[in-house]
């Protein structure tokens, strides 16, 4: 299923990049454990995160098609960290899969700026399907070193993986359960509850936010009245909204929340024993070490 | 019936008993086929077991859109959808594997009784946006082919308040006008007979409309008709802005993408905030500043610059020198499309 052996072009965007440090930093922790090969992209610049698509849409597919024929020249697939980069890229992929004249004038304007074509060659995944499509999750338990002993997680997918499903291939929507698999194999138990595949509100942050806290406030209480100890994400963006905003969540909605919230990579990483501090816990505003304490994951 | 299997339809009902809603769940063994829809089995609820389940239907083909309901946490008309795939799950139908059948009222609206809602509030949204081709200095009177390429997905929507009834927006924000009042929206001002395009995209850029959206996609994925109502609110802000409706944060933000792009390749987040909100406006973010300062989540104001950036500007300058027209996708032109 992979394209070249578990060596990928990685790109973790602009947030792990900046704000969620901890999320790339764990995220290469954990792929080094399980010998996936991230391999730096210089030159990639912003996916235009459907803004620069809505702005500019000719450009919008331009640059994803720069970075896309980047990843292609390494002879990679993409492996992304952050849900709306995946979803960007996969809009911008599968229409210049699926589009031969689009693509042949898109082409045109790399060439006219220097940049070598894209061929239209190359998948672009998210980090946790490498881990359970071309790793398989039978590899990840192998390297579980203080296994969760049934810690309840509750895993917020995000929606910018999941739909529209049909640009997914399968991969999103409602049927592919990713982060109960990898919590599961972890040897945590998944909490179920009615927002884990809604919205986190964070494309609406600036524009009403209100809306945001009470959306992403609402899913943290909602998982928290369910049994969830910890919340995770496999998205960046999410992760600022659930996990950094949730005490201004609280705040709006004048009630306490205190759900530890981390990155899927991060839970990952204390499972297989890593250093709490490689992993960017002091990053937390919610201190999840008492959590991982109380289930004898220390 | 040789092939027949059984499965639970559990299914949430209600009424309103001395002004109070009163809700239950009652769970029913039901037979079905290869072929049996949830429509179906409903109809077959009513008949053998329980004369008083109320839910709307009518044509069973999926054009009137009466049997929009939640079937297995999602909004599905009750009569595209089978029992088996259910049961069975299929992926490319984004249909989970399941044991029981879960069947509610749609969301985000007052249930009447059992799974028939009070849909008055989504019709009176469709009804703000003028739904008809309004007479204007704007209007053309020549009609090309391929003007009916941006109509024909949105033209296809047969008011079953599916994607209404999923939006993630709507339910924190219940004035928001919705997605089907948004797509339908699109199709008039993507109709080149159209004479008020400009005003219109005013008013949809004003608060509870287009910028409103959260992107999430479920209203895509719960059309039953392909209209793909988030692509059509996209394709309203890139119009929006293209007419220079740019006075507000949504618009702001879009467009602070692309400067910080060619100038350094990536974000820079501090200067998106102040494009996004203005001075006063970022003033206000400042709480929400400090606290991400505590865990050392405050980005440089100076990015570090990706290798190569002169490539992207390269492109932008060659894009605005020849520009390309990339909105129409190709599954959106042809025969059987719309």
């Amino acid at each position: 299923m992979s394209k070249n052996g578990l060596n990928y072009a990685y790109y973790p965007g602009c947030a792990a990049k900046q704000i969620q440090k901890e999320a790339d930093w764990s995220a290469r922790a954990i792929s080094e454990k399980m010998g996936i090969k991230l391999h730096d992209m210089p030159k990639a610049t912003c996916c235009g995160a459907g803004n620069l698509q809505e702005h500019d849409p000719a450009a919008g597919l331009a640059v994803c098609a720069r970075i896309f024929s980047q990843a292609e020249e390494m002879g990679m697939d993409i492996c992304t960290i952050c849900n709306t980069c995946l979803q960007t890229f996969t809009f911008a992929n599968e229409r210049l899969k699926n589009e031969p004249e689009l693509l042949e004038k898109i082409n045109e304007v790399l060439a006219k700026a220097g940049v070598r074509p894209y061929m239209g060659t190359i998948d672009v995944k998210h980090l946790i399907w490498v881990m359970v499509d071309d790793l398989g999750v039978e590899e990840v338990k192998k390297h579980v070193q203080k296994p969760l002993n049934g810690l309840k997680v509750a895993p917020f997918y995000g929606c910018h993986a999941l739909r529209p499903h049909e640009v997914f291939n399968g991969r999103g929507g409602q049927a592919p359960q990713y982060l109960d698999t990898i919590i599961g194999a972890l040897g945590g138990e998944s909490v179920d509850y009615n927002g884990k595949d809604k919205c986190c509100g964070f494309h609406t942050m600036l524009v009403q936010e209100d809306t945001f806290l009470k959306m992403s406030g609402g899913h943290s209480l909602e998982a928290k009245r369910e049994g969830a100890e910890i919340m995770v994400s496999p998205c960046t963006l999410c992760d600022m909204a659930l996990g950094a905003y949730q005490a201004r969540s609280e705040k709006f909605l004048g009630q306490k929340i205190e759900l530890p919230e981390m990155s899927i990579s991060q839970l990952v990483g204390t499972a297989f024993g890593l250093d709490h501090k490689k992993l960017g816990f002091n990053r937390l505003h919610q201190n999840p070490e008492n959590v991982f304490k109380s289930r004898g994951v220390a | 019936m040789a092939d027949t299997k059984k499965v639970i339809f559990k299914i949430h009902r209600g009424e309103t008993v001395q002004g109070q809603f009163a809700s239950r769940t009652e769970e029913f063994e039901v037979e079905y086929g290869r072929s049996t829809t949830v429509l179906q089995a409903l109809e077959s609820i009513k008949a053998d077991q329980d004369g008083s389940l109320t839910f709307r239907r009518s044509c069973c083909a999926s054009i009137c859109g009466s049997c929009g309901m939640v079937i297995n946490n999602r909004s599905r008309l009750a009569c595209k959808t089978k029992v088996r795939e259910l049961v069975d799950g299929v992926a490319d139908k984004n249909l989970p594997a399941s044991d029981v059948i879960e069947i509610a009222p749609q969301k985000n609206q007052p249930v009447l009784k059992d799974l028939a809602g009070d849909i008055s509030n989504f019709y009176e949204k469709v009804d703000t946006i003028n739904p008809y081709v309004q007479e204007g200095k704007e209007a053309d009177k020549q009609v090309n082919k391929s003007s009916f390429e941006q109509v024909n997905m949105v033209s296809n929507c047969i008011m079953c308040g599916c994607c209404y009834s999923d939006c993630t927006e709507m339910a924190a924000s219940p004035e928001f006008l919705g997605p089907a009042a948004l797509a339908k929206a699109f199709r008039f001002v993507a109709d080149p007979r159209e004479g008020h395009k400009t005003e219109r995209l005013k008013e949809l850029s004003e608060k509870n409309g287009i910028w409103d959206c959260t992107r999430c996609g479920m209203c895509v994925d719960a059309c039953p008709k392909d209209v793909a109502p988030m692509e059509a609110i996209t394709k309203l802000r890139t119009r929006a802005m293209e007419a220079g409706v740019t006075d507000n944060p949504g618009a702001k933000h879009a467009i602070a993408f692309k400067n910080d792009i060619a100038k350094a390749g990536m974000l820079n987040e501090p200067m998106l905030l102040l494009k996004t909100l203005g001075v006063s406006g970022a003033i206000g973010q400042l709480g929400n500043a400090l606290h991400l300062a505590k865990k050392g989540k405050i980005p440089s104001i100076f990015p570090h610059k990706v290798e190569g950036v002169q490539e992207v500007e390269n492109i932008f300058k060659e894009l605005d020198a020849n520009p390309i027209e990339v909105e129409t996708k190709q599954e959106d032109t042809g025969p059987g499309a719309g």
